[in-house]
């Protein structure tokens, strides 16, 4: 069995109109096998996309793509509440779960399981299994030696076990609001100020030295994820789907060089070269190399 | 009027008699090692001391409760089981477990254990904490820092199940259990090892009047003179997004929600939690004391008192955090 | 002036006199300012035995630090002559050395504490919360932040321990006088005190050479004589 890729949602608060064209070109050229749709960060953004969301669906949909629809990630308010509770009714297809809330609905039918929600070991994997589960995407966190034990128990429960290969890695998410905080606004009265960062708010430290992102309420690195020269070893363990996290750069070119180390077609570490090239942001692996998620190990 | 429950922090065998003397209703603790999410050298029970907590405890009608509360490892899921297992056998009054795998376990394992469901687990809503309880029969849900009073209030009458809150202490900016911050900058996370910006990887520096501290090597805060300190917990330091340096997740302060008694008794909360099982014998004495007070006076509807607790907060500042929608 | 700080309500079980807490604090710290003149052979036999009393009388938290790794903190009270260097793990050892000496300062030691030696006494003893004391800058570390973290968290787990009481089992004339001293030590802090200010300069350092001669005596510890330590 080859391996999957998958594209992650869009986490960043990106016009609609660029949301559009980005899916468009996604479904006309860029070899992903399942496409995830959903604002997915901030229920505040949530509006502006509903419009175009059919249409986005639709269009993947029509090229190809098996196409998922993501839960919020955090769900305090009854807002958040009914609007999780309407995701997870409207679509009969597969949702994927980012929140324990998300995951009791779900509950007795096939369903995936998204990479904020902890799975860190294998009679976690076996009691969501037993729920419905045909898909469970890691968090970003978990080094070598814990995937291979789940992608191990994934493939005797029968659940596809992911693993983020590329983009920044979401490291945290509030309940209050980063971006509108970094501007002296307060999250009520936030101006949409993320819409201003398609690729996040860069953070550095006092000495200068650039260290996280700031996406609205999420926390994110801000050295990349890049797993290119670590695919043959997943591909190995029986990892069987790869996620590619949408950053404001040309992700069909990301989809096409994963695709082609996937195929054998070109070398990991030279991909990883050319990719490098196309973020500003340098590329990170410590988490799976169970050391500080911000360095590279070569 | 049924009074709160007031739950507090033990670090120590030491502290856990200051908790107990100064009027705690439970005190919670964990063994000492990766099992729990407050990891720290020097820190945490042996299972003897566990035994003797509970036999000092128990004789004073004071329960004990053991926080076995990060992720299990796959492939090595035999000290979370051990830890539960031990629990058990020692009688201890509740667990407080995040993972489903482990709930599973110990629900399946141990049927007259009582379940409480770690702050780490992150439930914050009706549909999560319903899930925790028909599976597992979790029995009390130590809701996340990041909802509203109202909020809380909701969720208490939709959900049959005793919500415990946090009160004082240690602020988590972000939805516990859900944060990769300390893992980013220096491999070691709560959820795998039980440990924040773990001091294993914190460094201090003077330079000249100033004191830098840094986490895995980045700068987290840098103090001028004369200013109070923090220890560098990433979320708490001072970074630079576009502007002045800032503290951009949270300042250096400390949770305090005594002013809200009426409120969070209106929310149907059932039990008060103190933050910080890291934190020496003299806070936990000096801070039960002072809820234990604020209790009884609220319970017997006397106005609580203003307790000055200042000298105990980090930074020297407190704030009543999500509870009021402000912070967001 | 500054307001001075304002501690928690703890309540030492063995000391009900704040002053007499401070007058401890000062004789102690005398008394440790005597240690490098009876030679390092002799300090450090009388710090061996009574490192060898604490192991007895709280054998939990010594038993924590001989499971440590080895590893060296630098005790080190900004106010005092003199520097303790504490040995953790297996071969746990305390030795007193001037601040400064060679070999003995910060370079030598894993980790470093400082601050007034009242208060770094207060935190051995677990009566005041060193995180508060660290925010307050009252006390800066440098060093293995864990080890420190370590040694403070294995102190603290003891129930208060009363080091003055502890040390004064191994000097024989101290533990009958100390608790004379704690209840006398206001009243006589303040004699001391009011004597010392009232006197020309020459006289105060006379009067100081004599405190220092009695305090001596007190802990037994005449300089350059054995003070039957018993190593």
């Amino acid at each position: 069995m080859t391996a999957s890729l998958t594209l992650g949602p869009v986490l960043f608060n990106w016009p609609v109109d660029r949301w559009r064209d980005f899916y468009a070109r996604i479904a006309d050229e860029a070899p992903v096998d399942t496409v995830i749709v959903g604002e997915i960060v901030c229920f505040k953004r949530a509006p502006f996309f509903a419009e175009a969301m059919g249409e986005v669906v639709e269009r993947l949909t029509a090229a190809g793509k098996t196409v998922w629809l993501a839960s919020p990630i955090l769900v305090g308010s009854e807002r958040e509440r009914s609007a999780m509770r309407d995701l997870v009714s409207a679509d009969a297809g597969i949702v994927e779960a980012n929140d324990m809330g998300a995951l009791a609905l779900l509950a007795g039918r096939p369903h995936a399981v998204g990479p904020t929600i902890n799975v860190y070991n294998e009679a976690t994997l076996a009691w969501m299994a037993e729920r419905g589960a045909v898909a469970v995407s890691l968090p970003a966190e978990l080094p070598a030696a814990t995937v291979a034990a789940l992608a191990k128990a994934g493939r005797e429960l029968g659940v596809a076990v992911e693993v983020q290969a590329w983009g920044r890695a979401p490291l945290a998410i509030s309940a209050r609001c980063y971006h509108a905080r970094a501007h002296g606004l307060h999250k009520d009265g936030c101006q949409f100020v993320c819409g201003n960062d398609p690729d996040g708010l860069p953070v550095t430290t006092m000495d200068g030295q650039p260290f996280l992102t700031v996406n609205g309420t999420q926390t994110m690195s801000h050295g990349c994820l890049c797993l290119t020269a670590e695919l043959p070893a997943l591909v190995g363990m029986g990892v069987s789907r790869f996620r590619l996290s949408p950053q404001a750069m040309d992700m069909v070119r990301v989809a096409e060089a994963f695709r082609a180390v996937l195929d054998g077609r070109r070398d990991g570490a030279e991909v990883a070269a050319e990719l490098g090239g196309l973020i500003d942001a340098p590329l990170v692996n410590g988490f799976y190399h169970d050391t500080a998620g911000a360095l590279r190990v070569a | 009027m049924d009074n709160f429950e007031l739950i507090c922090p033990a670090g120590t065998p030491a502290a856990l008699r200051a908790a107990v003397d100064a009027g705690a209703d439970a005190v919670y603790l964990g063994f000492r090692d990766e099992t729990n999410a407050r990891n720290f050298p020097g820190l945490n029970f042996t299972r003897q001391d566990v035994a003797d907590a509970v036999d000092y405890a128990h004789a004073r009608k004071v329960e004990v409760y053991v926080a076995i509360n990060t992720y299990p490892q796959a492939g090595n899921l035999g000290p979370w089981q051990k830890a539960v297992d031990d629990a058990a056998r020692l009688k201890v009054d509740a667990v407080i477990l995040a993972d489903p795998g482990l709930l599973a376990y110990a629900a399946k394992r141990h049927p007259d254990l009582r379940l409480h469901l770690s702050v780490q687990a992150s439930a914050a809503n009706v549909e999560a904490i319903r899930l925790y309880r028909d599976a597992f029969g979790v029995r009390r849900v130590v809701l996340p820092r990041v909802l509203t009073v109202p909020e809380i209030a909701k969720l208490n009458a939709e959900v049959d199940v005793e919500t415990e809150v946090f009160v004082f202490g240690g602020l988590c900016p972000m939805a516990e259990g859900r944060c990769s911050l300390s893992s980013y900058a220096t491999g070691l996370s709560p959820n795998k090892q039980g440990v924040c910006s773990p001091a294993t990887h914190v460094r201090y520096e003077q330079r000249g009047g100033a004191l830098a501290s840094t986490l895995g090597g980045f700068t987290i805060n840098v103090f001028g003179e004369g200013e109070q300190a923090g220890y560098p917990t990433l979320c708490k330091g001072r970074f630079v997004a576009g502007g002045a340096p800032a503290y951009l997740f949270e300042e250096p302060t400390s949770l305090n929600a005594m002013d809200l008694l009426p409120e969070l008794k209106a929310a149907g909360v059932h039990a008060l939690k103190i933050e910080g099982r890291q934190r020496g014998k003299a806070y936990i004495g000096a801070v039960v004391r002072a809820y234990r007070e604020a209790l009884d006076s609220f319970a017997a509807g006397r106005p609580v008192p203003h307790i000055d607790l200042q000298a105990m907060v980090e930074g020297g500042t407190q704030t009543t955090g999500a509870y009021t929608r402000a912070w967001r | 002036m500054r307001e001075p700080m304002r501690e928690p309500a703890v309540a030492p079980t063995a000391i009900d006199d704040d002053r007499a807490r401070r007058f401890e604090a000062s004789l102690s710290r005398a008394g440790l300012g005597l240690v490098p003149r009876l030679g390092e052979r002799v300090s450090d036999a009388l710090l061996a035995r009574l490192l060898r009393v604490l192991a007895e009388r709280h054998p939990r938290a010594f038993e924590a630090l001989r499971e440590m790794q080895d590893a060296c903190v630098l005790i080190e009270p900004v106010d005092a002559p003199v520097a303790l260097m504490m040995r953790v793990g297996p071969e746990l050892s305390l030795h007193a050395r001037p601040r400064g000496a060679v070999g003995t300062g910060a370079a030598a030691a894993d980790a470093v504490i400082r601050g007034p030696y009242a208060r770094l006494l207060d935190l051995l003893e677990g009566r005041i919360d060193g995180d508060a004391l660290f925010f307050r800058r009252e006390l800066t570390i440098s060093g293995d932040t864990a080890l420190i973290l370590a040694l403070r968290n294995t102190l603290d787990g003891e129930d208060e321990m009363d080091l003055m009481a502890d040390a004064a089992s191994i000097a024989g004339p101290l533990a009958r006088a100390l608790p004379v001293l704690r209840r006398n030590a206001g009243p006589v802090l303040d004699r001391v005190e009011a004597a010392r200010r009232l006197l020309p300069p020459p006289l105060r350092r006379g009067i100081e050479r004599i405190g220092a001669r009695i305090e001596a005596r007190l802990t037994g510890t005449v300089p350059g004589t054995n003070p039957g330590a018993g190593a």
